[in-house]
């Protein structure tokens, strides 16, 4: 077996490549989660970044428009989020399912009628995201090869991590975003709109996601695929939970998750089945889950429990 | 709780009828955008869809799977569970079903074809019953369990055609045909419409019957609408729940052994286009009623064929029928909040009144 092709750097730097779009939308869904809005529309909203990024690409021949326009695209679908679940006070499951459905249905429809293209799209006029070189790393040898290169948005999500981190715990705005998730009412009364706050939260998370497909198909594939995200936005949902939507955490997380996805393609390559690697993320998140929950129970009963010895 | 959120009874209908109404205008309007006649797009989908022996048992053979992760979810919600794995349920099903169906052998059909749904419906129960298990014992969240239980579900059964019992040079991730004993009748040569159809019916009568006139169908009913007073008048909620789930499952593992024996003759991995998703949406459209389940079941299946014929004629791609449930159920989202705001209102109202007249 060749260890090299299993564990050289190749691997350390296709894990960075897989795991950006997964960090970027849980980053996205951090937003909702602290907001207090349970988002399993993560997958929805990057497939629609996905395609529009493509669609502009493929118009302009310019990546820097394509980036503005998954922005506003994200924007759009974090308003319409935002509009059933915090104004309608839609139900969250009901809403985020009807946006994945409604995600993968349109992007296929719009690719068909628009391009008359079967299962993706391929064409010289896509201008990919490019990837940028740091000449100080040229000589580092693997630390070169694992970290230099890299496609723009996974620069972009690294500085995000740290940005955000700031903006959810050192600045009021965070401090009145968490306020809405842990207590809205505290956040009513101290004269900050709940539903405000809220919207933010859902724009943000539309933008991030969407930069996060659009990341998919033009930092990564350079073409659209239908059904690109194939299960990712729930891999990000999962790493947000297992983060509590602390970015520094969900960081390790997706780096994790995008291992276990680097590692089930080299596994797959030497003919060894890769499907127990790709489990990975979703048996991990179930698994503190459970953990979670029996400490939370513990805690709880010994909140009960105390008075009573006291007597 | 999803299901406490939507109106009942008659203003139910209205709501879908209202929302399918409307979602078929702003179908229109993507049509017209398109460059096609939406009144010709949709004659032709009702024409390719119901307009003859054909085209109405090709609906129906998409309508069977839907019947059954319909009921999967309806199960689920009237408990108040909110289970969303259909999806990976219905897989584990249709594993257990292939797997028996390929390796028993020499049983007389009607035998075999019982012992293949029921390893179904078993291995679908057992994959939603361990979530519930987790969720009533250790109080982990629903959703979220049965959100990953979909992937592993899905990626395990892809395993098992990949490598297990993947027959040599096969093609694609699949198993071995099913033995002859355990294939469902097929009512025609043309289309794939099978037994299948009439046991979905036949499930859906023992649905109703068992919320309607059983004592765990009460107890099950009692708990979804308030888990906490059906523990306070004595119910054992834990064990009416872990049941509970175990036949949403086990519904959902059907779908995937119906599949397997009735349409593809084989487990095939990706072989479900979402259909435990749609189930949510079939569930929720329907009001977890039986003949809703038939109904919104026949519309969906009606929609993907129909949509499919309308590509064949027309330019508009066989997607709108997705776009087209998507925003049915958007719209019901949004009208079962209106319908509530009213509600509200005009019980406002009424008090405001009658303490005035007081």
């Amino acid at each position: 077996m060749n260890w090299e092709a299993l564990f050289g750097p190749s691997v350390l730097e296709a894990s960075l490549r897989i795991a950006t779009p997964l960090l970027l939308a849980a980053l996205g869904g951090a937003f909702t989660h602290h907001a207090g809005i349970f988002n399993i529309a993560l997958e929805g909203m990057m497939l629609f970044g996905a395609f529009f990024a493509i669609v502009a690409s493929y118009y302009t021949s310019n990546w820097v428009i394509a980036i503005a326009v998954t922005i506003l695209v994200g924007m759009i679908i974090g308003l319409l989020y935002g509009v059933f679940t915090i104004h309608l006070k839609a139900d969250f499951i009901v809403t985020g399912i009807a946006i994945n459905v409604l995600g993968l249905g349109l992007t296929t429809y719009l690719l068909r009628a628009l391009f008359h293209v079967k299962a993706g799209l391929q064409d010289a006029r896509i201008a990919p995201f490019p990837d940028i070189n740091f000449p100080f790393l040229n000589s580092l040898g693997s630390i070169n090869e694992i970290f230099n290169d890299q496609s723009l948005f996974t620069y972009v999500s690294w500085i995000l991590v740290v940005v955000l981190w700031l903006i959810f715990y050192r600045t009021p705005f965070g401090l009145h975003l968490r306020a809405a998730g842990e207590h809205p009412d505290a956040l009513e009364t101290a004269g900050v709109s709940l539903t405000k706050t809220r919207y933010i939260a859902a724009v943000c998370c539309g933008v991030l996601c969407a930069l996060a497909g659009a990341h998919l198909s033009l930092g990564y594939l350079n073409q659209y695929v239908i059904n690109v995200t194939s299960g990712r936005g729930f891999i990000s949902m999962a790493a947000v939970l297992f983060g509590g939507g602390n970015p520094v955490i969900i960081i390790l997380v997706s780096l994790l998750f995008g291992f276990a996805e680097s590692m089930s393609i080299r596994f797959q390559g030497i003919g060894v089945p890769g499907y127990f690697a790709l489990m990975i993320p979703y048996v991990v998140t179930i698994l503190a889950l459970v953990v979670w929950s029996i400490q939370k129970q513990q805690k709880l009963q010994q909140a009960e429990s105390a008075p009573e010895s006291l007597t | 709780m999803v299901e406490s959120l939507f109106p009942k009874g008659t203003a139910r209908f209205w709501t879908a009828l209202l929302s399918i109404l409307l979602a078929f205008a702003i179908g229109a309007v993507m049509i017209i955008v398109n460059g096609d006649n939406p009144i010709l797009a949709y004659s032709t989908m009702i024409q390719s869809s119901l307009g003859s022996v054909n085209n109405l048992a090709a609906t129906l053979a998409v309508a069977t799977p839907l019947i059954f992760t319909g009921l999967s979810v309806a199960v689920a919600f009237r408990t108040g569970l909110d289970n969303i794995g259909s999806e990976g349920q219905l897989y584990m099903g249709a594993m257990a079903g292939a797997l028996v169906g390929i390796y028993l052998k020499g049983l007389p059909t009607t035998v075999h074809i019982t012992i293949s749904i029921l390893a179904g419906a078993i291995v679908g129960g057992l994959w939603g019953w361990i979530f519930g298990w987790l969720n009533v014992k250790l109080k982990v969240n629903l959703v979220v369990t049965t959100i990953m239980a979909n992937y592993l579900g899905i990626l395990f059964t892809s395993y098992l055609a990949n490598y297990p019992f993947k027959p040599p040079r096969a093609p694609i991730g699949s198993t071995t045909f099913v033995q002859d004993s355990a294939r469902l009748y097929r009512f025609f040569d043309s289309s794939t419409l099978n037994a299948g159809f009439l046991i979905a019916l036949a499930m859906l009568v023992v649905y109703a019957l068992f919320f309607n006139y059983t004592k765990f169908g009460f107890e099950w009913k009692t708990i979804g609408l308030n888990r906490f007073f059906a523990r306070y008048i004595g119910m054992n909620i834990h064990r009416q729940m872990l049941w509970a789930m175990f036949a949403s499952g086990g519904f959902a593992g059907i779908a995937g052994a119906v599949e397997v024996l009735g349409v593809q003759g084989r487990f095939v991995q990706n072989m479900s286009p979402g259909y435990g998703y749609d189930g949510i949406l079939v569930a929720l459209l329907a009001g977890n009623s039986a003949p809703g389940i038939l109904a919104v079941s026949i519309l969906f299946g009606a929609l993907r064929i129909g949509g499919i014929g309308v590509e064949q004629v027309t330019n508009v791609p066989s997607e709108l029928s997705s776009v087209l449930r998507a925003i049915i159920i958007l719209l019901v989202a949004a009208q079962a909040v209106i319908f509530a705001f009213l509600k509200t209102r005009r019980k406002k109202h009424h008090e405001l009144g009658s303490t005035v007249r007081s």
